[in-house]
């Protein structure tokens, strides 16, 4: 299959921009401002979210944060080579944005699989060009092109920085292809996502504030179908006497039937027939002691123990449950796969000796209910504006 | 002697009793179908619906068999159009039933006596070893049920006249079977036999493997049936559903054509792939399929996923309930982070 270009022009140009360029800024304002309109925001909440963190004030503090003044300069690292993955359809737009904000030429690779979401960013970002600075349209890119070894080593030889999502067997696949001696890749591998309730937390906590976490709740699991990385897939439940443990493991699976019936969120027949297998394959070896399936959208299980919480994608909508005395009993069950960890009912002194004690044996992210999908330009464990820029010091 | 004979509440009542105790001799066996139901939170049923399903998918995944190693026989696999193998394990009794009962199945509409039979494969499918556990089995399989085999397709995989010929000029005036994949039937056999003028008037057709690429074709299940009669004289003709996870149980289509039996020994229940609850008559849903037979293994209640529907019960050719399979359930697909590669690299 041949390339075709979905968003910019053909060719390399030696145009310069600066870190922070206000050509850019205002080519990604522009485009903010259209992913706002409700329209858009109703059919694609997630962009939405992406209009947000693209806002004009938030663009310039980022730009800000990546200027320094201790005679150090901050300059583009260069050519930026982004290959996100096909599903998650809004991920390529934050990396690529940050990535633009520093002034990088970019190309993006966009799945054939593409669709919704992805679809829509790019028509709008096309529909921003008219309006936007030439130099925009000659130093970003976007582009599809199916299974060709050549054109991903072609990009990978031209790039100063390679951008791989997708997951260990992305990053392995894309490594094949030899970087220049002085790039350097940023790889998003397989990563797993938890959530901690409270139970203590959870019992004091007012019906509404209850209903709020597993509104937000829901928004992280069932979005991206509890696939994507920061999507909570097991739900620790600590504290508390184990019967208290039950019984708000119950109230909280009954608050999220009830909000995932009234979003009208459904899950088909083959996700349900998947849930079953995965579950019961849990169940044959031990892992799981036992199994609920009060409807399509939710399967509920019991873990045997802490550490038998599942890394795989087990479904949309697939919960595992454990009970734990406290959040450091987490913490040898945590390692470096791990990613976002969201937590509701917690005293902030708890989550602080909770990050702490991690101490970088995993977990890169600790957000409240409803936040885990929202990107910030650190992810991953990387401090992304950083990683997009590279630095010349001056003495004097 | 028939195992067309149980009428829907005979039939239950001997499958309640015989598939319970099946369900206690597994779990007796497979530590993992026990854990798998005590997870559930299974004790007993009270009908034959309300026995605990297993999806056939998790033969693939798993290894479940409820006899020692050392009493394996056989292992059936089955390759699945992702590349995952199922794996069904049999002792002695467990392929001397399924061979017995599946023979008594097809007696039903071949009669007694093995008759001469045309193959509508190739020879050559059964050199090759990748392809010989789905394809080959199934031939082999069927080929013990005739004798005076001619093969309906050359080594190449073309139709063979010559062969067709000539044993149609030995065996064309007395009942013969023929046995071949639907989508190969259709195209190798009634395409050839209509252009040939090919007498197929006194045989009868077993074939299975789904309508899908017919339908593709604009082939409905009537219009196979039609154009062979008119164009070949072949008015005997049975499709029928199986899986390797039941090997030996096979859901027959009835003399009038359309809708598939169930032997005595098994049955199938739809189920609303929403509610999980059964469907009545004429509403559409996952096929499971439960059968006796699977003593060595835990596969004696399976939920498939294949979307059918019931057209009748204790109304047509044979007692019981009658069905007919629609398609299959799409395989669920995951969004995420993780699948760059699927066309990366």
């Amino acid at each position: 299959m041949s390339m075709h270009y979905r968003f910019g022009e053909p060719g390399f140009s030696d145009d310069r921009l600066a870190v922070g360029d206000a050509r850019v800024l205002d080519f990604l304002s522009r485009f903010a401002r259209k992913l706002l309109a409700p329209a858009v925001a109703r059919r694609h909440p997630e962009l939405g979210s992406l209009g947000y963190f693209l806002r004009p004030a938030e663009l310039k503090r980022t730009a800000d944060r990546m200027r320094r003044d201790d005679n150090t300069y901050v300059f583009p690292r260069g050519n930026v080579f982004h290959v996100p993955p096909a599903n998650v359809d809004t991920i390529f737009v934050y990396s690529w944005a940050l990535s633009a904000l520093a002034g990088n030429h970019n190309v993006v690779r966009i799945s054939t699989r593409s669709a919704g979401a992805a679809d829509t960013v790019l028509e709008t970002l096309n529909a921003t060009l008219p309006d936007a600075d030439p130099v925009i349209a000659r130093t970003q890119k976007m582009i599809t092109y199916g299974r060709d070894d050549k054109l991903t080593a072609e990009y990978s030889a031209w790039c100063d920085l390679r951008v791989i999502w997708g997951g260990d067997s992305a990053v392995e696949a894309i490594r094949r292809h030899p970087l220049r001696p002085s790039a350097r890749d940023l790889t998003f591998p397989d990563r797993t996502s938890w959530a901690a309730l409270s139970v203590p937390g959870w019992r004091a906590a007012d019906a509404s504030s209850r209903r709020n976490a597993v509104a937000g709740f829901s928004n992280d699991a069932y979005w991206f179908d509890q696939a994507a990385c920061s999507s909570p897939r097991t739900v620790f439940l600590v504290g508390g006497e184990s019967a208290q443990a039950t019984a708000v493991q119950e109230e909280f699976l009954t608050l999220l039937a009830e909000v995932v019936a009234q979003r009208g969120w459904v899950v088909d027949a083959a996700m349900a027939v998947e849930k079953r297998v995965n579950a019961y394959g849990l169940a044959a070896a031990g892992a799981v002691s036992a199994v609920a399936f009060p409807d399509n959208s939710i399967t509920s299980l019991a873990l045997s123990g802490p550490g038998e919480a599942p890394r795989r994608w087990i479904g949309a909508g697939a919960f595992p449950f454990a009970h734990v005395g406290s959040l450091t009993e987490l913490v040898p069950a945590m390692n470096r796969q791990d990613q976002t960890f969201s937590h509701f009912g917690f005293a902030p002194a708890d989550l602080r000796a909770f990050a702490e004690a991690l101490g970088g044996r995993g977990v890169d992210r600790i957000v409240p209910f409803g936040s885990a999908l929202t990107f910030s330009a650190i992810w991953d464990g990387y401090d992304l504006p950083h990683e997009f820029t590279r630095l010349t010091t001056l003495e004097t | 002697m028939s195992v067309f004979t149980l009428s829907q509440p005979e039939r239950e009542a001997l499958l309640h009793k015989e598939l319970s105790e099946l369900t206690q001799h597994h779990r007796a066996n497979s530590p993992e179908y026990d854990r798998i139901l005590a997870a559930s939170g299974f004790t007993s049923a009270a009908t034959v619906a309300e026995l605990p399903w297993l999806p056939v998918r998790l033969f693939k995944n798993l290894q479940l068999k409820s006899i020692p190693d050392d009493e394996v026989f056989k292992v059936l696999t089955s390759s699945g159009t992702t590349g995952e193998v199922s794996r069904i394990y049999l002792d002695k009794a467990a392929a001397a039933a399924q061979t017995r009962q599946l023979g008594a199945t097809l007696q039903q509409v071949l009669g007694p006596r093995r008759l001469p039979m045309i193959l509508v494969d190739s020879k050559g499918l059964l050199k090759d070893r990748r392809s010989f556990s789905a394809r080959g089995a199934g031939v082999l399989g069927m080929a013990t049920f005739g004798r005076d085999h001619a093969w309906a397709l050359d080594p190449d995989g073309k139709p063979d006249l010559d062969a067709l010929r000539s044993f149609l000029d030995k065996h064309g005036s007395e009942p013969f079977l023929i046995f071949g994949f639907t989508f190969l039937v259709w195209l190798h056999l009634y395409e050839v036999a209509r252009e040939h003028g090919l007498d197929l008037s006194n045989g009868i057709l077993i074939h299975s493997g789904g309508w899908k690429k017919l339908v593709d074709q604009s082939v409905s299940p009537e219009e196979f049936r039609r154009r062979f009669r008119e164009h070949t004289g072949l008015t005997h003709m049975h499709n029928y559903y199986g899986m390797v996870e039941q090997i030996g149980t096979v859901f027959l289509e009835g003399p009038s054509g359309g809708s598939l039996y169930c032997p005595d020994f098994a049955d199938v229940i739809i189920r609303n792939p929403r509610t999980w609850q059964e469907q009545p008559v004429g509403e559409p849903g996952l096929i499971e399929v439960v059968s006796t037979l699977p003593t060595s293994y835990p596969g004696h209640v399976l939920l498939t996923e294949d979307l059918g529907v019931l057209d009748g019960i204790d109304d047509g050719d044979w007692p019981g309930k009658r069905f007919s399979v629609l398609g299959r359930l799409p395989r669920a697909e995951a969004r995420g982070c993780s699948d760059t590669y699927r066309e990366a690299a």
